[in-house]
Formats: structure tokens, C-alpha cells, sequence
């Protein structure tokens, strides 16, 4: 008997099946690398200027092995375990013990990492550095594949934001500029914003966040961020860079909270920031106060008549006393004030630090001249998205063995019929293996997606079988060219008629769209073909053995 | 029944069998015209195409009086439970309701003794607007969808290459309008939609009518399953409206199927054509509704998305096989034994 032959289709099929692979897990394959992998860094703090990046792996700590996130956090937990919010239970009511408790003593961080040079090659290095707190990094552990998962299976939030006006193009990339500092600011790194538009040429912002979902996210993406600051009537500054030339972050010895108190109905923390005013916010500053008069308290402390208000979005939110040794100084720093309360001293602490970190925000970013409305908000969990990934597993396995008994039942053929479903198989991770390569979130209406290429597959490979096993007297060659007819026309049916939910729904379905597009196409192009290859070397042999 | 006798009865019966579809479509008609004059729509939207608050609670508490508490405070809220597929136990709750999530979440947190944080709960919000934008789009998506679909049949049955670049042409018309230039609101866009379609469907009659019965197929495909949705009391969902999009594409495939074999297939009888293509396309109907079902019972306790998308798809495919193996196979027998293509 002569010895099997692949065609070159059959090759290309294989060819694409192992690129796949590749691209799915990696070269060396992923989940075989231990450590954690940076997420995010904030810019220009100690770790960054020590020269690590987001993407980077950290393997080990200060000589121990980081394999996981819990290696990780217990690593770090001991290094750092006198900064907040651990240090609540040494928070006292008087700033200075406050302060000492916070800044502890800088501390030498050797870190050992694995640098992605390329997606190919991995490069060790070792940094060291010194610093006094937690660095400024988000890490989690290292994924198993380069398959990415939408927010509807590992849970996240997505909003869908529409401006009050019609922006132009510009005015979009600012918006989305402004909102990315905004959370970057507020520290969610994990984030995607990119601006949508629908069938009717309305545009949206789109925001993804992954993960855990911020409490006060509603704020945080619509707010429109004005923040004045006036004395009496008159506007001293405003947020955004022109009158503020810095504001102090994540730097315990010029931001935190100051202390807390118990109030009647619960627990109060005041925070405390400094910023940097511009000259001629300075100046405005001086010129105000200057002209006006001084009340003493009852403590017997001297303060100016009128108090300094903050408003935020033109509430009012802080009101505080003005020493009587500022009146008319040109004074650059100024510190501000506000608070957060809570039930106990715990939520107090939170609320306090949120509202710091909001204030932070708005004073950095500056505010945004028209007003947003969230049209679209899901927030989904985390817990539900884990589930939901066993039971699509469960049903794409219980599926194609479905398939399969219904295929060996209709055609007794068991080479046919195992041709058939590994061709289906090996659409599916090709598709996964394009997913992968092109940072393709695989959310909900993706899967459907790969679900439908599965149906359409194993429909159109049905086409080519039983057109294979007619019983006409023509070559094995033409009825499959009879068979690749009707399938190349269903092909072209089902793409066009997916072409509208592109833009429909603004673009939330698309990922349904593209995966059944991309795993269309595969099939016509490369497993299709393949496939009929297939059952001809099958027919031959077939006919080999009756002839011998 | 054996060959002959089968053969014999087609024969005779092919045209009298076209009478099932026909009151099928009639009652269909009948049924939509009383359902659109009561809702003033085609459908009834769920509050992801109306707007509205969807909320998903992990909790195992009874949804009966969670029920009772919500029909005092707020209009139109349901609830619904959700269980482990295993079990059978109840993991957790969704309520739907046309209500703001920050009307309805400190009402539930109040009523359950707990906060809900992304550990505990997902919840989907849709502005009124923004659904009721969702809904247009998307049945122009289809419109749109249909339209191609019966470019790209015609194109392949017709003979006539005039023609063909023609309905091309006009297929691509209002698109190219409505994405690119912006010239014309989304209203206008239906209202030429409906010009093309018409327009279209006279040449398909003129030029293919073999590609016109493929195309009609698909559309009583997808119009029965819309009334039986309707019959079942479903409000559909964004999910829903996309599952109609995936029925047009299996729908077709089996039509073309057939239309193919009878059409181009030469030495053989219509009837054996027929009976031919009967048995791969109720195969591939087959496997298809084995993996929707699959998915059906796998997902369907869990996700309202899947639930609705599998059922849409399961109702749609019994059609498929009724609209492709009567109707189409009825009426492309008669083509070919008017044109005398045996």
C-alpha cells in the first residue's frame, strides 16, 4: 500500500495550528514562568527611575522567591509592615506621631526581574534601590496564556459615556487624555478608554476597567472636575495647571490624613495636602486677602474675616480660617484641607483617603467644559466571571461530543468523522491563536461568536462529506469543487450579513462580529479546504484497498 | 416509505404541502398585526433595549417576597432566580427593573442587610436613551443584514452580470449614505431601506426566482420565530436582537444547499436532489441544534444573555427545517418542473 500523502493544505492547516499555539501560550510557554507581573507603575517614582517597566516580572525580592501574588504581598507586607493602611492602629489625633509612623526609614529593595525584551527573549536583571514606602506598582500574577478575557468573564466595569455636547475629534482625544490621567491619578491603572461611535454618528467614550470595580466610579468618570477656590466672591484658583504647578501625592510628608476624631455619629479623618500655586494665582491670593480685615476666635487665635471655600463642581465642600500672617503674602504653597467620615475609625480612614485622592484629581487634571452623562454603566463581578468560564468549557466540550454522535451516527464513517471534528477543533484554536495575536478581548458576544464558527463548521464541512460520498460518476475533484461552491456562498452570506453589528449597539457586539468574521474565514480559507484534502486521501486509500 | 413510493407522493403532494407554511404565515400576519396595534412595536424590549436597572445579587434569600417588596416601591420589576446547574440550588437573584440602579440599590441593600459591592452583585445599567438608540440601530442592523444577505444570494443564482452589479450597487446605496457621508438620519435610512428592499426583491422575481424563494425562506424563517418569541411572552434583549442577526446566516445555508444541488447538478431527477440535500442539510440543522441546546442547558440557568440568544436560536431553527424542506423544497420543485429542468 502506498504510503499516506499530505497535500500542501493540509500542511498549511497544521502550519496554522501550531502558529496558534505558539501565539496562545507563548515561547516559553507561560504557564511555566513564576513571578508576578508589573501592571502598572506610577511614573517618576523610585521604582520607575530605578529603571523597571509595566510588563516586567519580578522573580525575587530582597533574595526571596517571589513565585505568586501571595509571595509578593508577604515579601512586601514585611518589609513595609509599618505603612498605611496597617498603620491604623498607631493613627493618634496629634500630627507628629502621625508623621513618624508613617515615614518609616528608607530601606534597601533588591529586586530580581525578568525583562521582556521581545515576546521571544527574556532577559534577568537586578535592580536596587532605596525607599521608605510601598513601591508604587500594581502587580498580579503572571497569566497563563496571552488569551485576554472580556469584563463580562472576569469581571470589571464598563461605562459608556456620552458628552452633554457634540465633541469633534479633538476635543474626544482630550476628554479621553484627561479621563485616562484622572484614574491614573486616582490609581486605577487597569483601564481601557477609547471612543465609540454608533449607527447614527453619535459618539461616546467608552471606559473598561478590569478587576475590582472602584465605589465611587460614577464620580470619578462623569464628574466634570471644577474645582474653584474663592474668598468671599472672588475666585483665588482654579484646578487644572494653570494656577497649580504641582499637588502632593503618595508623599507622606507633604499629603495624608491628619487625624481623627469621634464625632456624634461616628468617627471623622481630616486630610491634608500641599499644592503649588502658579505666580499669578500667588499674587491673586495676596491681593485678596489684603484687603481684608481680622477676627479673633474665642481661643484667642487671629484669623481673617472672610474664610477661604472650596467648591467642587460648584458645591461647596471645605471652608477654612486664614491665618492672619497671610493676609496679603504671596505665598505659593497652600495646603487643603478636607475630610471623610465613617461608623468607626476604619471607614473614616477609607472615606477620607478616597476623598483626598478625588481632590487630588481634580486639582491636577483640571476640569472638563461641558458636562458628561453616563448612559451605560455594568459593573460586574468577579466571582460570577470565573464561573461563567468552567461552564463555557463544559459547553464546548459536551457540544462537540454531541456533534460527534451525531456525525458517527449518520455516516458509520470513523476516520471521516474524526477528520471532521478535529478540523472543527482545530478552527477553534485557531481563532483563540488570532485572538492572542491581536490583543483581542474575548468577552461574551466573542464566545457566542466562536460558538456560531463551531455551528457553521461542522454544517460546512457536512456540505463537503456528503457531496464527497454521492454516488454520481464524477472525479472526487469535481464534486468537492460542487461542494466548496456552496460553501465559499454560505461563506459569503453569513460575513455580510454581519457586517452591520459593527457599528451597531456602538460597538459593543463587535467582538461577536469579529470572531465569527476571523473564524469564518479561517474555515473557507484554511480548514475548509483542508478538510476536503482530507477525505480525498481517505477515498484513496479507500480505493487502494478495494483495488488490492 | 420506500423510494418510489416517496417519489410518488412528492410528486403528487409537493404542491398541497405548501399549504402548511402558507396558514403558518397567514396566522403569523394575522397574529403580528393585533400584537403591533396593542404594543406599538414588533417585539417586546427587555430593559437593555428599553433602559433600566439589572441587578444580579449573590444571595439565596426567597424571591417570592423579595417580589411583593419590590411591586409596593417600584413599576415593572421582576425577579428572577438563578441556580447552580448541578444542584439545582438557588446561588443567586436578578432583578430587572426600569428604575435607576440609584433608586433600586439602596432599596435592596436595605431590604437584604447588606451592602452590594463587586463581590457580592453585578449590575447593568442602561440609560432610557441610549436603549431606545440601541433598539433603532440594531433592527437596522438587520434590515441592513437582510439586504446583503439578498445581494450576495441573487448574485450567485442570477445570470444576468447587469444585474448583478446593479443590486449591488443599490445594496450598497444607503450604507454608504447613511456611514460615510452622514447625509441622511437614521429614519431616512430605514425608509430607503425599505425603497432597496422592494426594489431588490422585484429583480430577484424577475431575474432569479430561485434566489428570490432562498431569500423569502430566510424572511418567513425569521418572522415565525419573531411571533413565537412573541407568543412566548419574551422581551428581548440586545442578545436576542443579535440572535436573529446569526439566523439569517443559518438560515441561508441550508436553502443554498438545496438551491445549488437542484439547480446546478445535471443527470439526476429533481426529487433525488432534493431527497440528496435533505439529508446533509437536516444533518447540519441537526448538528447545530445539538450544540444550542448543549449551550442551551449549560448557560441558560446562568446567563440571561445566553438564555435568551439559545432559545431564539433553538425556535429558529425548527423553522429552518420547515421553511427549507417544505416551503423552499415545494416551491424550487415546482421552478424546476415548470422550467422543466429534469
Amino acid at each position: 500500500m502506498k504510503k499516506l500523502k499530505w497535500t500542501w493544505k493540509i500542511w498549511m492547516l497544521v502550519i496554522f495550528i501550531i502558529l496558534s499555539i505558539l501565539s496562545i501560550f507563548s515561547f516559553p510557554p507561560l504557564f511555566l514562568s513564576k513571578g508576578v507581573i508589573i501592571k502598572n507603575i506610577e511614573a517618576n517614582s523610585t521604582v520607575f527611575t530605578a529603571g523597571i517597566r509595566q510588563g516586567d516580572i519580578i522573580t525575587e525580592v530582597n533574595g526571596q522567591v517571589v513565585n505568586n501574588f501571595q509571595d509578593y504581598t508577604k515579601v512586601i507586607t514585611h518589609l513595609f509592615n509599618s505603612t498605611s493602611p496597617t498603620t491604623l492602629n498607631n493613627l493618634t489625633n496629634t500630627n507628629n506621631s502621625l508623621n513618624n509612623s508613617l515615614v518609616s526609614t528608607a530601606k534597601q529593595v533588591k529586586v530580581i526581574m525578568v525583562t521582556q525584551k521581545s515576546s521571544l527573549v527574556n532577559e534577568k536583571k537586578t535592580y536596587s534601590f532605596f525607599t521608605s514606602s510601598v513601591p508604587q506598582i500594581v502587580v498580579s500574577d503572571v497569566p497563563k496564556t496571552k488569551l485576554k478575557t472580556g469584563l463580562d468573564l472576569q469581571g470589571g466595569a464598563r461605562a459608556l459615556v456620552e458628552p452633554e455636547k457634540k465633541l469633534t475629534d479633538q476635543e474626544m482625544q482630550d476628554l479621553i487624555a484627561v479621563s485616562i490621567e484622572r484614574f491614573n491619578v486616582y490609581g486605577i491603572s487597569d483601564i481601557g478608554i477609547k471612543k465609540v461611535t454608533d449607527l447614527s454618528g453619535n459618539n461616546f467614550m467608552l471606559v473598561e476597567i478590569a478587576g475590582a470595580t472602584p465605589t465611587d466610579l460614577n464620580n470619578l468618570i462623569s464628574q466634570q472636575g471644577k474645582f474653584e477656590s474663592k474668598i468671599g466672591n472672588e475666585t483665588v484658583f482654579v484646578g487644572g495647571n494653570n494656577d497649580i504647578t504641582y499637588v502632593c501625592r503618595n508623599d507622606a510628608t507633604c499629603a495624608g490624613i491628619q487625624s481623627c476624631d469621634q464625632s456624634q455619629e461616628g468617627y471623622v479623618c481630616r486630610y491634608s495636602f500641599v499644592i503649588h500655586l502658579s505666580e499669578a494665582a500667588a499674587k491673586r491670593h495676596a491681593n485678596i486677602t489684603s484687603k481684608l480685615g481680622i477676627n479673633s476666635s474665642m481661643t484667642g487665635e487671629r484669623y481673617l474675616e472672610k474664610q477661604i471655600d472650596f467648591y467642587v463642581d460648584d458645591k461647596l465642600t471645605t471652608s477654612l480660617y486664614i491665618a492672619e500672617s497671610l493676609k496679603g503674602q504671596v505665598t505659593t504653597q497652600i495646603s487643603i484641607e478636607g475630610s471623610g467620615t465613617g461608623i468607626d475609625q476604619k471607614t473614616a480612614y477609607e472615606d477620607a483617603q478616597s476623598s483626598m485622592k478625588k481632590m487630588q484629581t481634580i486639582l491636577i487634571t483640571g476640569s472638563l467644559p461641558y458636562k458628561l452623562n453616563i448612559v451605560k454603566l455594568d459593573t460586574i463581578s468577579p466571582l460570577l466571571g470565573q464561573r461563567f468560564n468552567y461552564l463555557i468549557l463544559l459547553t464546548g466540550i459536551v457540544g462537540l461530543f454531541a456533534v460527534s454522535v451525531i456525525i458517527l451516527i449518520r455516516y458509520r464513517n470513523l476516520k471521516a468523522s474524526v477528520a471532521l471534528l478535529i478540523t472543527s477543533f482545530s478552527e477553534v484554536i485557531i481563532i483563540l491563536g488570532v485572538a492572542a495575536l491581536i490583543n483581542w478581548n474575548l468577552d461574551l458576544p466573542s464566545i457566542v461568536g466562536i460558538l456560531v464558527t463551531i455551528g457553521t463548521g461542522v454544517d460546512q464541512q457536512i456540505v463537503i462529506l456528503d457531496e464527497s460520498k454521492s454516488k454520481r460518476i464524477e472525479s472526487m475533484k469535481e464534486k468537492l469543487k460542487n461542494a466548496l461552491f456552496i460553501v465559499v456562498s454560505a461563506f459569503f452570506t453569513v460575513f455580510v450579513s454581519l457586517l452591520p453589528l459593527f457599528w451597531a449597539g456602538a460597538g459593543l457586539l463587535k467582538g461577536f462580529a469579529l470572531t465569527t468574521m476571523i473564524g469564518l474565514t479561517i474555515g473557507v480559507l484554511i480548514s475548509r479546504p483542508a478538510f476536503a484534502d482530507m477525505l480525498k486521501i481517505i477515498d484513496q486509500k479507500r480505493v487502494e484497498k478495494n483495488a488490492s | 416509505m420506500n423510494k418510489e413510493k416517496l417519489n410518488g407522493f412528492f410528486d403528487k403532494n409537493y404542491k398541497k404541502l405548501l399549504l402548511i407554511p402558507a396558514v403558518l404565515l397567514i396566522f403569523c400576519f394575522v397574529f403580528m398585526f393585533f400584537f403591533y396595534s396593542q404594543n406599538h412595536d414588533i417585539i417586546k424590549k427587555d430593559i437593555s433595549l428599553t433602559g433600566g436597572t439589572s441587578i444580579q445579587v449573590t444571595s439565596n434569600i426567597d424571591i417570592a417576597t423579595l417580589q411583593s417588596a419590590l411591586d409596593t416601591k417600584f413599576k415593572e420589576t421582576s425577579v428572577r432566580q438563578v441556580s447552580d446547574i448541578l444542584t439545582g440550588e438557588q446561588v443567586a437573584f436578578i432583578v430587572e427593573t426600569r428604575a435607576n440602579t440609584t433608586e433600586i440599590v439602596p432599596f435592596l441593600e436595605n431590604y437584604l442587610g447588606f451592602k452590594l459591592t463587586d463581590k457580592n452583585s453585578s449590575i447593568e445599567f442602561t440609560g432610557s436613551t441610549i436603549g431606545e438608540g440601541f433598539y433603532i440601530q440594531l433592527m437596522l442592523a438587520i434590515l441592513f443584514a437582510f439586504i446583503f444577505m439578498g445581494t450576495v444570494v441573487f448574485f450567485i443564482f442570477s445570470d444576468n452580470l447587469k444585474i448583478k452589479l446593479l443590486i449591488v450597487a443599490l445594496s450598497l446605496i444607503t450604507p454608504i449614505l447613511f456611514f460615510m457621508f452622514n447625509a441622511i438620519s437614521i429614519n431616512w435610512a430605514f425608509i430607503l431601506s425599505f425603497i432597496v428592499l422592494a426594489i431588490s426583491a422585484y429583480f430577484y422575481i424577475r431575474y432569479s426566482i430561485p434566489g428570490f424563494l432562498v431569500v423569502a425562506c430566510a424572511f418567513a424563517d425569521l418572522f415565525m420565530t419573531l411571533v413565537t418569541v412573541n407568543l412566548l411572552g419574551m422581551e428581548v434583549s440586545t442578545a436576542g436582537v443579535v440572535a436573529f442577526i446569526m439566523l439569517i446566516g443559518y438560515s441561508v445555508d441550508t436553502d443554498i444547499l438545496l438551491t445549488t444541488r437542484v439547480l446546478k447538478r445535471r443527470g439526476e431527477s429533481t426529487n433525488s436532489k432534493i431527497f440528496g440535500s435533505f439529508k446533509t442539510g437536516i444533518t447540519m440543522t441537526l448538528t447545530a441544534l445539538a450544540i444550542v441546546i448543549v449551550g442551551f442547558i449549560f448557560t441558560s440557568s446562568f446567563s440571561k444573555v445566553f438564555h435568551q440568544l439559545f432559545t431564539i436560536l433553538i425556535i429558529g431553527l425548527i423553522f429552518d427545517i420547515l421553511n427549507t424542506w417544505i416551503t423552499n423544497a415545494c416551491l424550487i420543485k415546482w421552478y424546476a418542473e415548470a422550467k422543466k429542468l429534469d
